[in-house]
């Protein structure tokens, strides 16, 4: 599988760079109109070279087509965790977790902003936290107790036992200057016009 | 559409699959936790088109007359999820069995996402 989109990758890395050869080539007029005029004309008054033409076509639909359809199915293949009970199956898609944790960021004051990403391994649960947080925060106290709220919050709702690594990354703090800013330019509002004057 | 069918002295008794779509939509949502019932790409259309549909329940009727139900749900934030997915299961096996004597083989619960309930 990895092959052909690597395969795929290259073709069409190819195929672009041809082209925008060609564009380089016309815009620095090496490439004359006639010419492109000549190559068309002999392609189709030539019986083989329209045979040959015509495949290439079909042969570069049915190779976007297939393309298309590995990457799309990679795309869509979304991740579960799942578990049978007595009347069926149960998944859980990790996206469902990761609002489960976004949802966190309301419970702690301290934290502006929080982006889960989960990740299921066969040794257990990864969930990788970005936060941004706010300047008053204790870093060291605030993380531990982030990664407790969330194994607990997991552990309670999805009632799993599995191993769960909670990985903490603080992406931006903010401060109270920059908070007072911000808070300045929304509340003053900006008159329509004000930097037009009458001549 | 594959039907369920059912002989009586009378004549045959057909059970559309939509309407074993729709009881499974219904005993899902009477659960305490479940927000509404998910959705995937061809639901979100027909919904666009202001069609309400089941579409996103599946159902599967094999030949020895089993049905197999796959649901996919939203789940109200704060419930737990093995609960709640337990009880959906046995409310909609209920239902089905209530109201159409099938027999039911796998009823698949889906969660796909999270949501603040009211």
């Amino acid at each position: 599988m990895r092959i052909f989109s690597v395969l795929g990758v290259i073709f069409y890395t190819i195929i672009l760079i041809l082209i925008g050869l060609v564009l380089i080539v016309f815009a620095l007029n090496l490439l004359q109109p006639q010419d492109i005029n000549n190559l068309m004309n002999y392609v189709q008054a030539n019986q083989n070279a329209r045979i040959i033409t015509g495949l290439s076509g079909f042969l570069l639909i049915l190779i976007t087509f297939s393309f298309a359809q590995l990457m799309l199915g990679r795309f869509q293949r979304e991740k579960t965790i799942a578990f049978t009970t007595s009347s069926g199956e149960v998944t859980i898609a990790l996206s469902a977790v990761e609002d489960l944790i976004r949802r966190l960021a309301g419970i702690i004051p301290e934290i502006k902003e929080l982006r889960p990403d989960v990740i299921a391994t066969k040794k257990g649960i990864v969930v990788d936290l970005r936060v941004v947080l706010r300047s008053e925060a204790n870093i060291p106290e605030l993380t531990a107790r982030l990664q407790d709220i969330t194994r607990g919050k997991i552990q309670e709702v999805l009632g799993i036992e599995e191993q769960i690594a909670i990985k903490i990354h603080v992406a931006k703090i903010i401060s109270h200057e920059e908070k007072k800013r911000k808070e300045d330019k929304e509340e003053q509002p900006t008159i329509p016009f004000s930097g037009y004057t009458r001549v | 559409m594959q039907r369920e069918e059912s002989r009586t002295d009378l004549g045959t008794i057909r059970i559309h699959k939509n309407v074993i779509a729709s009881i499974a939509s219904l005993a899902a949502m009477e659960i305490q936790g479940v927000k509404k019932i998910g959705g995937n790409f061809k639901s979100g259309v027909m919904e666009l088109m202001g069609q309400k549909s089941n579409l996103a329940v599946k159902v599967e009727i094999n030949k020895n007359e089993e049905v197999k139900v796959e649901i996919p749900l939203i789940i109200k934030y704060g419930f737990n999820i093995p609960d709640v997915a337990n009880k959906v299961q046995e409310s909609v096996r209920n239902g089905l069995e209530k109201m159409t004597n099938l027999s039911i083989k796998d009823i698949n619960i889906n969660v796909q996402g999270i949501e603040r309930g009211q």
